[in-house]
C-alpha cells in the first residue's frame, strides 16, 4: 500500500536526503502531487542523483517518485564580471 | 587589475573528480586567484579533502578557500584542514592573506561564518543555552571575520564566507530557512572595512547578485547557482597594466 503523501512524509524524506551517509544533500526540493513524489534540484554526479532515488525507494517501496534532479555543468566560464 | 575566480559548495568525492579540473587548468589564462566559498566536501573525511586537494590543488594560481558545514559533518575539521594546506591551499578560519598580482596587493579575509538570520527575523542570545551557544558562535565568527578584514593592508579586500552575510543573494530559498542560511552579523562585519566584494555559498537555490547595506557588492557563487566550474570577477579595474 503505497504511503500517505503528507507533510510527515515529506519532512522524513527531506531529512533523509540530508541524513544519510550515502546522500549529504540539503539542496533536494519535494513536491508532492496526488499519488506522486517529485524530486527536483541539482547536485555533482549521476551517481549521486541515482543513489537518492535508490535510497528513497528502498525505504519507501511503494512510494511513486519522479526525479527531475539534475548534473550541475563544470565548464569553464566565457565572461568576466567587472565589480565597481 | 586583478581578476579572481570563485566557486563555492563544490561537495568533491572520488565520483567527482576529473569534472571539473578540465575547467580549472585553463585558469592561469583567466584569473590571479581561485576562491572556494566552503562545502568543499560532502562529509567531511580526510579521504574527500585528499579528492579535494587532488582536484583542485596544482593549478599555478593560488587557491584560498573556507570550510563548510559539510567539512564538519565527521568532526574532522582540522585533519580536513591540514589535508588541504599540504596540498598548498590556503585555508581561511577568521584570518587573512594577501597575494600579489600584477604589482598590486589582493587581500582576502575568510570564516565558514554561521547562521541567525537578518533583520526583521534574526536570532537573540537569549533564552535557553543552546540558542545563546547559537548566535554567539555566529557573533565571533563575525568578529573574527572583521577584524581579519580591518587588518589587511592592500589595493582590493575581498571578504570570504561559507554562510550568507546578506538576504538578497538568498532569494529563491524558502524565506523559513534564511535563518539556518546566513546572518547580518557577517554583512556587518563586511562593512565595517573597504571590502570591494564578498562572496560566499551554501545557498544553492539562491540568487547570484546582492548588496550589503554599506553597499559592498555580494556574490553567491555556490556551484547551482553559477552552473560553471566558477564565475570570474575583475577589481581594479581603473588600473592600466
Amino acid at each position: 500500500m503505497a504511503p500517505q503523501l503528507d507533510e510527515y512524509l515529506e519532512a522524513e524524506i527531506q531529512r533523509l536526503l540530508t541524513e544519510h551517509g550515502a546522500i549529504a544533500e540539503q539542496g533536494i526540493t519535494l513536491q508532492r502531487r496526488e499519488h506522486l513524489l517529485i524530486l527536483g534540484g541539482e547536485v555533482e554526479s549521476a551517481q549521486r542523483r541515482d543513489e537518492i532515488c535508490r535510497q528513497i525507494s528502498a525505504r519507501f517501496p511503494d512510494l511513486e517518485i519522479a526525479c527531475d534532479i539534475g548534473i550541475i555543468r563544470a565548464a569553464a566560464p566565457s565572461e568576466v564580471e567587472e565589480i565597481s | 587589475m586583478i581578476r579572481i575566480a570563485a566557486v563555492g559548495d563544490v561537495h568533491v568525492d572520488q565520483d567527482v573528480l576529473g569534472r571539473y579540473r578540465p575547467a580549472l587548468e585553463q585558469l592561469p589564462g583567466i584569473a590571479d586567484a581561485l576562491l572556494v566559498a566552503g562545502d568543499l566536501t560532502r562529509h567531511g573525511t580526510v579521504e574527500e579533502a585528499r579528492c579535494m586537494a587532488s582536484e583542485f590543488g596544482g593549478l599555478g594560481v593560488p587557491v584560498v578557500v573556507v570550510l563548510g558545514n559539510h567539512d564538519h559533518q565527521s568532526d574532522q575539521g582540522s585533519q580536513v584542514t591540514d589535508v588541504l594546506r599540504d596540498a598548498g591551499l590556503i585555508v581561511l578560519e577568521g584570518d587573512g592573506t594577501i597575494l600579489e598580482a600584477h604589482g598590486r596587493r589582493l587581500g582576502i579575509a575568510g570564516v565558514k561564518g554561521f547562521g541567525g538570520g537578518f533583520a526583521g527575523a534574526c536570532a537573540s542570545s537569549f533564552g535557553e543555552r543552546e540558542m545563546k551557544n547559537f548566535v554567539g558562535t555566529t557573533e565571533a565568527s563575525a568578529e573574527k571575520l572583521g577584524a581579519a578584514l580591518r587588518s589587511l593592508e592592500c589595493d582590493a579586500l575581498v571578504a570570504l564566507t561559507h554562510y550568507a552575510p546578506v538576504p538578497e543573494t538568498l532569494a529563491g530559498e524558502p524565506p523559513e530557512i534564511y535563518p539556518f542560511l546566513g546572518s547580518y552579523l557577517l554583512g556587518q562585519a563586511i562593512d565595517s572595512a573597504p571590502t570591494a566584494l564578498a562572496l560566499h555559498g551554501h545557498a544553492h537555490h539562491g540568487t547570484e547578485r546582492g548588496r550589503t547595506p554599506g553597499g559592498v557588492p555580494v556574490r553567491n557563487v555556490a556551484h547551482p547557482v553559477i552552473k560553471q566550474a566558477y564565475n570570474v570577477y575583475q577589481l581594479l579595474s581603473e588600473d592600466v597594466d
